[in-house]
């Protein structure tokens, strides 16, 4: 299909002699919005992380619109630039202004003009609201704001796909919904997302897919109403009445 | 106290100027010693096997004997392997400066270290190549950790320099020397210099604190 952003083809990931993801396939199209769900420890994270090569897959392949980005001779940086992403603990850079930190990677590595690239990274401040914070450190943020700063930083590189790994998991509850609302906004505009979460409610209201991964597998996967009203694999049934 | 007023007056400008020769052969030391420490951090932190082997060997064998050692060594074998004439200055700060990167490379990498994973992962996710990741978002905040060290560093390597005076070159230690045989009045100028050591000591420490402090004020 030529609208594929991402195919993933029998992915195995072992830490040593624990195998966390056991042949996971899979492929994400461009406009969807696809949420993993699953216990901890069953692979989510891991999964996602593969998709850029945070981690490097044991073995199996990814594709990003068709190109093999498991080749090791790849340089990969080139692909992860097409590749937002988004992590439970922000990982914003300290040292840098709240501007510097979206601007850094577009300058340095797309050659955009300084100029530019500020214009562009205050519109997206505008965005999620933070453009009254330009100019600060990332200290002054709060947990919430610090998560859409690093949202739009990855959003500032022009990404095919936004992958997000618990974004909210690391926030205090009232924070969690104005970084909610920035997703489904992104959602909206038809960005395509991966993201893992525990945000049961929001998956189910916001997923074209929802991905069950349990012990390194997808045990089972559709759409959101199927999933969380009829599912049937025992373990997705188990793990939905514990946390529903 | 009344000699050592007396020595003073006789031999300052003997003492000052191995007080300078302290100064500059540290800053030379701990300067040159920062650059090549980085460079053996960067091997021992790399991918390449052989170099990794290589930094860690570099590393055990200086952290593993004693300086002196090592400025007998350098000062023995360094003249016949260069094709050009090399004063005892030159070896024993050649020494000096290899057996301090040692130490720098291990505080440099501790430094990085200390870096948050995380870091690390948001720099490469928003495609930064590995040179701007290391250059604009690792350093950057390892600097933090590393400067505080290299200013111990920089106090030790001013004690080390000491050992230099077993050659004669001009420092310190070798003014002490100088003046204790002129005079034959040892523990009198063996006070003079350790009150100049220590007065430089105390004043370079006063001043990494203030740095430091400075460093947190960012954070």
């Amino acid at each position: 299909m030529t609208n594929e952003i991402l195919r993933v083809e029998n992915l195995v990931k072992n830490f040593g002699k624990l195998e966390v993801l056991r042949g996971v396939s899979t492929s994400i199209h461009k406009g969807e919005v696809v949420s993993i769900i699953g216990p901890s420890g069953g692979g989510k994270s891991t999964f996602l992380r593969c998709l850029n090569r945070l981690e490097e897959p044991t073995s199996g392949q990814i594709f990003f619109k068709g190109q093999d980005i498991t080749d090791k001779k790849l340089d990969i940086a080139r692909f992860r630039r097409q590749i937002g992403m988004v992590f439970q603990n922000f990982n914003v850079f300290p040292h840098l202004t709240v501007l510097e930190n979206i601007t850094l990677a577009p300058t340095l590595e797309l050659k955009i003009p300084r100029e530019e690239a500020e214009a562009e990274a205050m519109a997206l401040l505008a965005r999620v609201g933070l453009s009254d914070k330009a100019g600060e450190y990332p200290r002054k943020l709060s947990g919430g704001q610090k998560q859409r700063l690093s949202i739009v930083r990855a959003l500032a590189m022009h990404p095919e796909v936004m992958l997000f790994d618990e974004p909210t998991s690391a926030l205090d509850p009232e924070m969690v919904k104005e970084v909610l609302n920035v997703i489904s906004g992104l959602a909206k505009s038809g960005m395509t997302i991966v993201i893992v979460t525990h945000e049961m409610g929001f998956a189910r209201s916001i997923s074209d897919r929802v991905l069950f991964i349990c012990d390194g597998v997808i045990k089972e996967e559709g759409n959101p109403d199927t999933i969380f009203t009829c599912p049937h694999d025992p373990s997705t049934i188990r793990f939905l009445s514990m946390v529903l | 106290m009344a000699k050592m007023i007396k020595i003073w007056e006789k031999y300052y400008m003997v003492f000052l100027k191995g007080l300078g020769g302290t100064l500059w052969i540290s800053a030379v030391v701990v300067a040159l010693g920062t650059v090549l420490g980085m460079l053996v951090a960067l091997m021992h932190m790399g991918k390449l096997k052989p170099l990794r082997a290589l930094a860690e060997a570099y590393i055990e064998v200086l952290r593993g004997t004693p300086v002196l050692l090592q400025l007998y060594f350098f000062w023995i074998v360094l003249p016949k392997l260069v094709p050009f004439e090399l004063s005892d200055t030159g070896c024993i700060l050649v020494a000096l400066i290899i057996n301090a990167s040692a130490y720098i490379s291990e505080i440099i990498r501790a430094g990085i270290g200390a870096v948050d994973a995380g870091q690390w992962e948001a720099a490469r996710s928003v495609g930064l190549s590995e040179k701007n990741v290391m250059t604009r978002i690792i350093l950057p905040q390892a600097v933090k950790n590393i400067l505080p060290a290299l200013g111990n560093e920089f106090i030790s390597t001013v004690k080390g320099t000491s050992l230099a005076s077993v050659f004669f070159v001009g420092e310190l230690m070798t003014s002490y020397k100088s003046v204790q045989s002129a005079t034959f009045l040892a523990l009198q100028s063996l006070t003079i210099v350790g009150i100049i050591y220590f007065l430089l000591n105390f004043v370079l420490s006063r001043l990494l604190r203030v740095l430091e402090r400075r460093l947190m004020a960012s954070d």
